[in-house]
């Protein structure tokens, strides 16, 4: 049972989690403002990681830098998304109606797309570089020196967007925009932008996070999918469009896996992480940490 | 003339040009499924790759030798979506409706394993690579032929033979949960338990791990002599990352798919050195002499390393395809009489069948040896000696 108390797990614990709680953030974004389930977010995942990784074994870029680009390029993909696809329907009262069903097949569509092209486009073999790969010691901790750098960067965004929507006027905005739509409206917030940048946002998020898992792990144009379905595991625990609580599961999320696995074994990870799900679907629907409030 | 009639002359005209010239070239269609997309897809590409660097090299010089005539090599290709089924489908196509001339083998043991009854059905010859599994030895023999010697049964009583000729007297085992891992570990315990070998940590892990801490402190405080982890290319990675982070001290660490695969040494560096993996084909063996030029004809169109076990298998399945037409052209019973029937020589030595299984290759261990993969296991086939590993 020592082991249950030793730093090491508690590491593994907090970098799993903060991993799953900015990838839940991204998605929790664009389903919260919008209502859009991007099953594509894994996708985005998996762009993130390409850009990083072809920066780094063409031009030699540090995938400190990829996290640049990969921000840049995953707000262009949503902004073009936003733009070319869902602007109208998000004007449109009868197509708004309709609008989760009908992004959840547009979003399948994108998925297949984007996979596709990346493996037209990069070959589906499997790829990967090393980074940081010095391990430091912190008393008995371990920590790989990319683990360490995408735990930073994970905990960085996850508190700078915290802070935005507690702080920042346009945080509120986007906030406003998540818990009561028509009253947003009402009171003057520019529906069109605050979607159109919680999109990119959204997206960005998501392309960054592939950065980070690709300096940790091989990658391949297919690797997106389980990061989506954590991505929904994450929010739907947190309670859909509560973005501080999404935060939270993303670590509970972590602990669970891990601890839960230290606890049983490794066969039971699945078993633990989709058993407490559906409790939580049972128990609570409105999420752990939802205050019961509806969402529409 | 009116319109139509000089259109319809036209088309004609064209459909005689194309008839013509097809005739003049007269093409070897060669058909297969392969998984582009599902569950196999980054796996497939390693086999596909030697496929079509051994059609090119082969149209290069000319053509693939039927029977003393050289023809150019066409390929038709499908994507079967990693979907046992669904490459059914296709092989009943390729045979039935596009009539190719002859076949190529699909990715993986269980798309093998589907396709085998439509092989026999139509009695068409096809030569295997990437599948692996004593469960092929009940697949009843005559027109599908296995290449590897990387058999579970097999590698169980070579790996505990390996490891008690090096010293190593306890294992830590950790094993995914997948079929072929499952099945190895099925052989390798037993034989573990006859070579006096102690199984100080056994844990199976699910194929969507994604950390191994608590294991690995389990495997840390056991102090084995040896880990052996039976697992697949992302879990492989996974392991020996976490391994060298927790500062496991093992001298012998086997890791079962992924070390012979380009991306593996890229995504590890130097952690990737000394681990031993299956396989049975290395470039450095001097007495193959087609295997360092095929290592460098694959390494310079592709600007990566062959998959040590996948792309050299299907390009000795490709090899022994070409050896067999040579000999007996495209008569199906001609052409399984000349593969069950034939010694080749491949990229992995001289290959003899016996039913469905290669019967001289010797079930062989590699090891990552700097930008090397080396041979280490039997001594027989041994391109480098076997070094503990001492430093991640």
């Amino acid at each position: 049972m020592g082991v249950l108390l030793s730093g090491q797990l508690l590491f593994a614990a907090l970098s799993t989690g903060a991993l799953y709680a900015l990838i839940g953030l991204g998605l929790n974004l664009v389903y919260g403002t919008m209502r859009l389930l991007n099953v594509a977010h894994g996708d985005l995942v998996m762009i993130g990681a390409y850009i990083a990784f072809w920066g780094f074994t063409l031009l030699g870029l540090s995938p400190v830098f990829g996290i640049g680009f990969a921000a840049l390029a995953g707000a262009l993909l949503g902004w073009a998304t936003y733009v070319c696809l869902f602007r109208r329907m998000l004007a449109t009262p009868a197509l708004l109606r309709r609008l989760e069903g009908n992004s959840l097949l547009i979003f399948f569509g994108i998925s297949v797309i984007l996979q596709n092209l990346a493996a037209l486009a990069f070959t589906a073999s499997p790829r990967g570089y090393l980074y940081l790969d010095e391990v430091y010691h912190l008393g008995n901790i371990a920590m790989t020196g990319n683990r360490l750098l995408a735990l930073g960067v994970a905990l960085v965004i996850c508190l700078a967007l915290y802070l935005l929507l507690r702080l920042h006027v346009f945080g509120l905005a986007i906030k406003a925009l998540i818990e009561r739509r028509e009253a947003a409206l009402i009171v003057g917030v520019n529906i069109d932008r605050v979607q159109l940048v919680s999109l990119c946002l959204g997206f960005a998020i998501a392309a960054v996070a592939g950065v980070l898992v690709s300096t940790t792990e091989q990658i391949s144009p297919f690797m997106g999918f389980p990061f989506t379905i954590s991505a929904f595991v994450v929010i739907i625990l947190g309670g859909l469009g509560n973005i501080s609580a999404g935060l939270a599961a993303g670590f509970l999320l972590g602990a669970l896996q891990i601890y839960g696995v230290a606890l049983t074994s490794a066969s039971f990870q699945s078993v633990l992480v989709y058993g407490v799900f559906v409790a939580v679907l049972l128990l609570r629907p409105q999420g752990l940490l939802g205050r019961g409030r509806v969402l529409r | 003339m009116n319109r139509r009639q000089l259109l319809t002359g036209m088309l004609l005209a064209t459909g005689i040009a194309i008839a013509g010239t097809a005739q003049a070239a007269d093409p070897v269609r060669i058909g297969f499924s392969i998984s582009k997309t599902g569950l196999f897809a980054a796996a497939a590409p390693s086999q596909l790759n030697a496929y079509e660097l051994w059609r090119d090299q082969v149209n290069a010089q000319g053509g693939l030798d039927v029977g003393g005539t050289k023809r150019p090599i066409e390929f038709v290709v499908y994507d079967d979506q990693s979907n046992p089924a669904q490459a059914v489908r296709i092989y009943e196509k390729l045979i039935t409706d596009d009539k190719v001339d002859l076949l190529l083998a699909p990715w993986g043991t269980p798309i093998h394993f589907a396709i085998a009854p439509v092989l026999e059905k139509y009695k068409f010859p096809m030569v295997g690579n990437s599948a692996a599994s004593a469960k092929l030895r009940d697949i009843k023999p005559g027109y599908i032929w296995f290449p590897t010697s990387a058999i579970p049964d097999k590698m169980g009583v070579e790996l505990a033979a390996m490891l008690k000729a090096n010293k190593v007297s306890s294992i830590a085992l950790l094993s995914s949960v997948l079929p072929f891992s499952k099945e190895i570990k099925s052989f390798l315990l037993p034989a573990l338990d006859k070579e006096g070998i102690k199984v100080l940590v056994n844990e199976e892990y699910p194929p969507d791990v994604t950390d191994m801490t608590a294991m690995l402190t389990a495997v840390k405080s056991a102090k084995p002599d040896g880990v052996i982890v039976l697992s697949y290319p992302s879990d492989s990675v996974l392991y020996a990352k976490q391994a060298k982070e927790l500062g496991i001290q093992a001298p012998f660490e086997f890791v079962l798919v992924g070390p012979t695969m380009d991306f593996f040494q890229k995504v590890l560096g130097s952690a990737s050195n000394d681990i031993v993996t299956i396989g049975h084909w290395s470039p450095s063996r001097k007495d193959w002499p087609l295997a360092k030029p095929f290592y460098d004809a694959y390494v310079a169109r592709y600007h990566e390393i062959p998959d040590h076990l996948d792309s050299a298998l299907a390009y000795i399945s490709c090899e022994i395809l070409q050896q067999a037409v040579a000999k007996a052209g495209l008569d199906h019973e001609k052409l399984r009489e000349a593969i069950a029937s034939t010694t080749f020589d491949t990229i992995n030595g001289p290959i003899q069948f016996k039913g469905v299984e290669n019967v001289t290759t010797p079930t062989s261990f590699l090891q990552v040896q700097g930008d090397k993969i080396e041979l280490v296991w039997p001594a027989s086939v041994a391109t480098a000696p076997y070094q503990p590993k001492t430093s991640w």
